[in-house]
């Protein structure tokens, strides 16, 4: 009986997606043979090489597999919340107890063996935020109902920042394409991105212009949101005129104790009084979040430069000044990028065949089995490789958002989206900084990348999704005979 | 699903797609069309290896070295590969023989670019390297390269030197790398492209630690060095190192040309130094040394001084009179003491008067020969001094005066004639034959090199043209030189009017001159003096000089700064080394002895 019901499930099992993931793999074993293959090694099959080591993990994975997609889909519904808190507790552990790696204290070693509970803690929020959002009086557009789901999101994140590991925090940003899916009106993830941005370029603009942009966007959304445009305009009129009065009168009366930033930061804030009042007789409570989200960004802004400055770590600022052009130093900061670009600028349309990048082979390329695998693609592989590598995990995403929408149920839709999410995000800040389209931080490639940890996290996200999915098609299977 | 929530997903598809189609667009441009990163890749990993040829050697006429090649070495150093706990300094410093402070120098300034070669010393001698490389420093290797060696030690400005390439001549020249030699001056940056000859190249791959891991493509792209061609020069080096033994003490010069060819022979310019003093690790210092040298060794006064001729001017003068019509051999002026109108007189010495033409050159006459001066450019047909002057002017050129003559050094000086508008600026426009008058007897504004001073000797024993004169006799591989080298140049004086001139020379020597102890037994030597005055102390010596009067094998010219009378210490050298070279013997060992103990005070120099 047991038996008949297993092949059942493998008969519900999204076989494009399973053979995605097991191209996508060996692709990553050819890669890493290429990063890690020494000429005239004594022993090619030994296992000190990394590609024999990553070949055990393949392993590994393939097992863990099928087991993800033995356990009933129920489980993991059940198992969300205690996985998300098991998270939690193990990033705190980490934080507390964990070894140090590039500066991220984000790590247990067992061994020779590392994990980064991380990796997990995506699982487990992926989880927990499908579970919050599938409650059966969950509504994103109420207020209440999203600062629970920003909850989930922004507990694990704090403790990954604080384990100096801004990197893997910002991947859980991901979750806002979720956000958008599940009906987040679009006016807010808009103004998230934009400030998002401005958090990025802040230490290029001053205060005031900062300010003033602010409270544009956070208008100009509440109005799309709203449609109520022409009280908007009379607020910013009102807010202007203010802070104008108030600049001239503290001029008259103590000339030099107050500039404009000032003037327009204070007749701001205590418009927000008022706008409260508003939103509570108007009863327009979406514009609580608009505040929330002004009053948030007004204290991380201006105190963006604090940050920058001491949170920081120098290497991290030195790649992102260098990311954005401010500073250009080849041999130093942009020595990995410019690297990196190099071997794969050099592979041209086919690529210089397998084992004979000459960048990779002889050790130009820093990290190069692992954050930047795909430079190997690049220079082996040339344009045609590194196009079709992008395509299968291309397809792969698109194939999960396909999946989420033919759930039954939203909990499978929500954790299908969050993993294609994960994935997405993975793909452009991993490739992305390979090619100098973005700032270097050290997340992997899906699937590709060595290391076990990563190999089988990534591979539990995505099984999981397939087993959710499986169930749904092995329910409207069942139905149809 | 609702419409809402279909839109939313066709949203984020497009989100997706344009995620991956920007990573696209990115990698079609990286990788198809921005090639710079293909070359990137090559510098990264393939490390070329200039392979240096020898540079070429130069001989003199007679076959014999003027300037080797000799092996040596630079020592080169990639600092993050030296091992840093297995150094011994002190051996390396024993074994190469450079002192501790510079090594450690070199050393940290390496420190700077850990990857990047860097020549830490050169002038390794070939036992030092085969010593160096039985110890095995790691992260030091030695490059081949060459010095120059001069057997002789002759011809230092001639011969020119050699030494690094300074940064301008790197921007004109791309194909020149810094720490690469090159010629400086002389021979050896005239004929530079020839002597240099090919650098090869070796290319490896090495990886990131800077290790070699093989030839790339196995050499298909290397080139093995191709060494400098040989020059073969017109110097006569035993004739060169007398006239140096002879010039010593004394600031000045000395040329002597074959003129049946234009080949300068000799071209000695004092002081001179020692050539080999400016190759290897103590050149710098010798530099310097020479810099601050108030006499000037390193100034090739024989090509770019500017000297007043003095009275060997007189053999132009009188040459240009002739062709004009304005004088005729037999034409006599008087003399009386000197030269005398109105309130203007120019001296001249005792001797007979009235002369003509052959004793005025012979004795030297200042009177007679400002006579034909202001004839010539009084003369009627042009109406008017300045325009004589003009025709005058054009003459002198065509001797080779005021302008570059065109030989193969490269810093060859014109000398200087004065044209029309420079004393129409001078005297405000209003001046006349009189006013010029010291051109007459080669004083005044003129400047002769005394290379083009020599050139003058060649046109008078050639009667009347002259070969550009030439340093060098044949390039290796080479059929032939420049055809400018081979064409004759005739001055504007018809070859007719040059033999009362030469008679003229000729008796200066033989009968009843200034130039009597010019004379040599069995060669009929031609000679004219000068004595240029000079307002930095005494009258400068200079000597004109051709042999034998007929089929005229070498014409000479010695000048020499405060040297008093052209008989006095101009002539004596110069007749010495006609002897030395017409006859290979010199049987008058009491002349050489004076010109030796010869004293000359030199206040502009040193003070």
């Amino acid at each position: 009986m047991t038996g008949s019901r297993h092949n059942r499930i493998f008969d519900g099992v999204d076989r494009a997606t399973v053979l995605l993931y097991v191209l996508i793999v060996l692709a990553g074993c050819v890669s890493i043979v290429s990063a890690s293959y020494e000429e005239g090694a004594a022993d090619l099959f030994s296992f000190s090489h990394f590609y024999m080591k990553q070949l055990v993990w393949v392993g590994v994975a393939f097992v863990t597999a099928v087991v993800v997609l033995l356990l009933d889909d129920r489980f993991y519904h059940m198992l969300a919340y205690p996985a998300y808190i098991a998270g939690l507790l193990l990033l705190a552990a980490a934080l507390v107890a964990g070894k140090e790696v590039n500066g991220a204290k984000a790590w247990f070693e067992f061994g020779s063996f590392r994990v980064q509970p991380v990796e997990f803690v995506k699982i487990a929020t992926a989880l927990a935020l499908a579970r919050v959002m599938s409650e059966y009086h969950f509504s994103i557009s109420r207020a209440g109902d999203l600062m629970k789901v920003g909850l989930v999101i922004c507990l694990p994140l704090a403790i990954i920042v604080l384990q100096n590991d801004t990197g893997s925090g910002i991947v859980l940003g991901s979750f806002l394409f979720v956000l958008y899916r599940e009906g987040l009106n679009k006016w807010l993830c808009i103004p998230v991105l934009l400030i998002a941005a401005l958090f990025i370029f802040s230490f290029l603009l001053s205060p005031m212009t900062l300010l003033v942009v602010l409270i544009l966007v956070c208008t100009f959304s509440e109005a799309m949101m709203n449609g109520l445009w022409r009280s908007r305009i009379v607020f910013l009129a009102a807010v202007g005129l203010a802070a104008g009065v108030l600049y001239l009168l503290v001029g008259l009366a103590a000339p030099g104790r107050m500039d404009f930033y000032h003037a327009l930061l204070a007749a701001t804030l205590v418009s927000l009084v008022f706008v409260a009042v508003y939103a509570y007789r108007a009863n327009l409570r979406n514009i609580f979040i608009t505040m929330a989200l002004f009053v948030g960004s007004m204290i991380f802004l201006p105190t963006t430069d604090y940050i920058f400055n001491s949170m920081l770590k120098q290497h991290q600022r030195d790649r992102i000044l260098s990311f954005l052009g401010i500073i250009n130093d080849p041999l130093g900061t942009d020595y990995n990028v410019n690297q990196a670009k190099i071997a794969i600028g050099s592979g041209g349309l086919t690529g210089k065949g397998f084992l004979q990048g000459t960048q990779i082979k002889y050790g130009f390329v820093p990290e190069r089995h692992t954050d930047f695998i795909f430079c190997t693609v690049g220079e082996e592989w040339g344009f045609l490789g590194a196009m079709t590598v992008l395509g299968l995990l291309c397809a792969l995403i698109l194939r999960l958002m396909r999946m989420g929408e033919r759930q039954e149920e939203p909990f499978g839709r929500i954790y299908c989206y969050s993993v294609a999410a994960i994935l997405l995000f993975h793909v452009l800040v991993n490739v992305g900084m390979t090619i100098g389209l973005m700032p270097v931080m050290g997340i992997p490639l899906p699937f590709m990348s060595y290391g076990g940890s990563s190999l089988i996290a990534f591979t539990i996200l995505v099984f999981i999704a397939v087993r959710l999915d499986a169930s749904t098609r092995q329910f409207t299977l069942n139905t149809k005979y | 699903m609702s419409g809402e929530e279909y839109v939313r997903m066709r949203t984020l598809q497009v989100v997706v797609l344009v995620v991956f189609g920007v990573i696209a667009a990115r990698l079609c441009y990286l990788q198809l069309f921005d090639t710079k990163y293909a070359e990137l890749a090559k510098a990264n990993a393939l490390r070329r290896e200039v392979l240096y040829p020898p540079r070429g050697e130069v001989y003199d006429r007679n076959g014999e070295f003027l300037v080797q090649s000799r092996e040596c070495y630079d020592l080169m150093v990639v600092s993050r590969d030296i091992d840093r706990r297995g150094f011994d300094t002190a051996l390396l410093c024993s074994v190469t023989g450079i002192p501790r402070e510079k090594l450690e120098k070199e050393l940290r300034n390496a420190a700077a670019y850990p990857r990047a070669p860097r020549m830490i010393a050169n002038y390794i001698s070939k036992e030092d390297k085969l010593r160096f490389d039985e110890c095995n420093f790691r992260g030091f290797y030695t490059v081949y390269r060459t010095a120059r060696q001069y057997p002789r030690k002759v011809g230092g400005n001639l011969l020119g030197y050699v030494g690094e390439v300074n940064s301008s001549m790197l921007r004109r020249y791309p194909e020149y790398r810094p720490g690469e030699y090159v010629g400086v001056s002389g021979v050896e940056s005239a004929y530079e492209s020839e002597l240099r000859g090919r650098k090869g190249v070796r290319i490896r791959e090495i990886d990131t630690h800077g290790a070699i891991k093989g030839s790339y493509m196995n050499g298909r792209y290397d080139t093995v060095p191709e060494p400098g061609k040989y020059i073969v020069c017109t110097i006569d080096a035993r004739l060169q190192l007398f006239a140096e033994e002879l010039m010593r003490g004394k600031v000045g010069a000395a040329v002597a040309i074959e003129p049946a060819t234009g080949e300068i022979l000799m071209m000695v310019s004092s002081p001179t130094y020692d050539p080999d003093e400016l190759v290897g690790r103590e050149r710098g210092n010798h530099y310097v040394e020479m810099m601050n040298n108030k006499r000037h060794p390193l100034f090739n006064r024989a090509v770019s001084a500017k000297y007043p001729p003095g009275s060997t001017f007189k053999l132009v003068q009188g040459l240009i009179g002739l062709q004009e019509g304005v004088l005729r051999p037999s034409d006599r002026h008087p003399c009386r003491e000197g030269y005398q109108v109105g309130r203007l007189s120019m001296k001249c010495h005792e001797h007979a008067s009235p002369v003509d033409l052959r004793y005025a050159v012979s004795t030297s006459c200042n009177a007679y020969f400002c006579y034909v001066f202001r004839d010539i450019l009084d003369n009627p047909k042009y109406g008017g001094a300045k325009n004589g002057f003009d025709v005058w002017r054009e003459y002198v050129e065509s001797f080779g005066f005021g302008r570059k003559l065109g030989s193969d050094f490269l810093n060859e000086g014109n000398g200087y004639v004065p044209d029309r508008a420079f004393y129409d600026r001078r005297y405000r426009g209003s001046w006349n034959s009189l006013t010029v008058l010291s051109l007459a007897i080669g004083q005044g504004e003129l400047g002769c090199t005394p290379l083009q001073m020599a050139n003058l000797a060649a046109i008078v024993a050639n009667r009347g043209y002259y070969y550009i004169p030439h340093i060098v006799k044949r390039v290796e591989g080479r059929d032939s030189l420049d055809r400018r080298f081979y064409e004759r140049h005739y001055t504007k004086v018809d070859p007719k009017y040059f033999e009362p001139i030469v008679e003229g020379m000729w008796s200066s020597v033989n009968r009843d001159g200034t130039s009597w102890r010019a004379r040599i037994e069995g060669q009929d030597v031609c000679g004219k003096t000068g004595t240029a005055q000079n307002p930095r102390g005494r009258d400068h010596s200079t000597f004109l000089s051709f042999a034998p009067r007929n089929n005229p094998r070498i014409a000479v010219s010695v000048y020499v700064e405060n040297g008093g009378f052209g008989a006095s210490a101009a002539l004596p050298i110069a007749s010495l080394i006609e002897e030395y070279y017409l006859t290979d013997t010199v049987r008058r060992p009491e002349l050489v002895e004076q010109v030796k103990s010869m004293n000359i005070y030199y206040p502009a120099y040193d003070r």
